[in-house]
């Protein structure tokens, strides 16, 4: 499978801080849209300014469209859009002024796309950035960043804040850019709902380390979450199990297989399993 | 860089329209009034001015989150310097421009108010000599001590460059006699030096910003 952007072991410490980004290693292939989930300060602002060089990273590799982007690079930054939670643009700018700076960086950018979106998405060109409403703003970004026809859409937390009206308009944008074969998203968010509806993977960071990579298929009719008595647990054998969380009167455990986990333990309750859910074990209980 | 070097001018321009206007009504006065000493601050005010105006557009990337954006557009750091650096020549010389029809218009109806008219050489030279020794220090200096120190950089990197220009003005006053062709040589000597470090700066601020994480 050919893949539009692959980390390979990514590291970069911040020694002020202490946080570390260990190891990062994902792909995200062609087509797809692979959601990036973490809580807030698990990493994942730090792993795309590695992949967008806004950071240096200390080792490892980042490759996008094949080769590693270096500074000089601009012509692969022409098949990037970009988009940041809150403010990416000056407040001072209006829509028509942005389109204005736009066109003069990128190659390909396409005015008249530029402002069907801004008609779609009923933003006024010539109102300052200031006067933008949050939502608003994220819908600009969301406009440029697909003005120039890009491959792949970076989008850090580019959906948290927003009504889920705005939210749910947003993710149709995105379903419908990667109905181009050759686009991918990679799509930053904590709102698990999100991902849920758009995504074709899910890579979860914690505290710097990716601790679980899949597809949202396997997530959602294999991964399971298996509600244990006491008794149930202590007999469960630990290759079985990904994750558990001690709650009052049971314990839930995250099994790769729900179905082979209940083949196995018959009388322990087995159920589906959401992202959220996931997050939380992975997060907040004990890995094994 | 066309799209940067908009950038700046939509940065710049909400501030450069009203220093304008304090410019044109401050020129209407001083065309008026025939005082060499209100054409000397016109002169500095309006091309160091402008310089300050024009160079405080680094910082206006920081209130938001396009600084960082800038750096994922397909334009290499050194083109974002490239085009602060080009910035601040632009707005010196509507600074500059500014001072020539102020001095123009006052001669042209009043006469040359000054003693000997290559003491106006040696104002705009001393004006663009301390406005390229602003940009020189600043920039640098800016992407060094960060975006939230800007305010007293630039007003470190002013005086610095008041105190360089008074340096060499004091040493070509001891080194060249005070003819025609010392001052000439004084101008120049007050030309180059900024320029010099003008363009020095430039290697040196784009080598520290490709250092820099956002």
């Amino acid at each position: 499978m050919e893949h539009i952007l692959q980390l390979e072991q990514v590291s970069k410490a911040f020694p002020k801080s202490g946080f570390r980004l260990d190891n990062v290693s994902f792909s995200l292939p062609y087509g797809a849209i692979l959601g990036f989930v973490g809580e807030n300060g698990a990493g994942k602002t730090t792993t795309i300014g590695c992949i967008l060089n806004t950071v240096a990273k200390d080792s490892g590799t980042v490759k996008l469209f094949g080769r590693e982007m270096r500074d000089a690079d601009t012509d692969m930054r022409e098949k990037i859009g970009v988009v940041y939670d809150g403010d990416n643009f000056p407040a001072y700018l209006t829509a028509k002024q942005l389109a204005k700076i736009l066109e003069g960086v990128y190659s390909q950018w396409d005015q008249p796309l530029f402002e069907r979106y801004l008609r779609e998405f009923h933003l006024p060109s010539g109102q300052k950035i200031k006067h933008y409403s949050r939502g608003m703003t994220m819908k600009l970004a969301m406009a440029a960043a697909l003005a120039h026809h890009p491959q792949l859409l970076i989008l850090d937390e580019a959906t948290s804040g927003l009504d889920p009206i705005m939210r749910d308009e947003i993710l149709d944008v995105f379903l419908d850019f990667v109905q181009e074969e050759n686009h991918s998203i990679l799509l930053s968010s904590h709102i698990t709902s999100d991902l849920e509806k758009v995504a074709d993977y899910i890579a979860f960071i914690h505290d710097g380390k990716l601790i679980l990579t899949a597809s949202k298929n396997d997530l959602a009719y294999r991964y399971a979450v298996m509600r244990c008595r006491e008794s149930q647990f202590l007999a469960l054998e630990p290759q079985d199990m990904i994750a558990y969380r001690k709650r009052d009167f049971q314990t839930d455990v995250l099994v790769r297989d729900g179905k082979e986990a209940q083949r196995k333990y018959k009388d322990a309750v087995v159920d589906h399993v959401s992202v959220d859910e996931i997050m939380l074990l992975l997060v907040k209980g004990e890995r094994v | 860089m066309k799209g940067l070097m908009r950038n700046n001018f939509f940065a710049v321009c909400a501030n450069a329209k009203v220093f304008s206007i304090f410019m044109l009504v401050f020129g209407i006065f001083s065309v008026a009034v025939v005082s060499q000493s209100l054409q000397i601050g016109y002169v500095l005010i309006g091309i160091i001015g402008f310089s300050v105006n024009g160079i405080f557009v680094a910082k206006n990337g920081f209130g938001s989150k396009w600084g960082k954006y800038k750096l994922t557009l397909p334009v290499k750091r050194a083109d974002i310097v490239k085009s602060l650096f080009w910035n601040q020549i632009i707005w010196m010389l509507a600074g500059t421009a500014f001072g020539g029809i102020e001095i123009g218009l006052s001669t042209l109806l009043h006469g040359c108010a000054f003693d000997f008219p290559i003491d106006i050489l040696s104002l705009f030279t001393m004006g663009i000599s301390i406005s390229l020794f602003l940009g020189a220090l600043f920039l640098p200096l800016f992407y060094l001590g960060g975006e939230e120190r800007c305010e007293v950089l630039l007003v470190i990197a002013l005086l610095c460059a008041f105190g360089f220009d008074f340096v060499i003005i004091s040493v070509c006053n001891e080194l060249f006699d005070p003819g025609v062709i010392g001052i000439l040589l004084g101008n120049l000597v007050l030309l180059v030096c900024p320029l010099l470090a003008f363009a020095l700066s430039y290697p040196v601020t784009v080598g520290i910003f490709k250092r820099k994480e956002y």
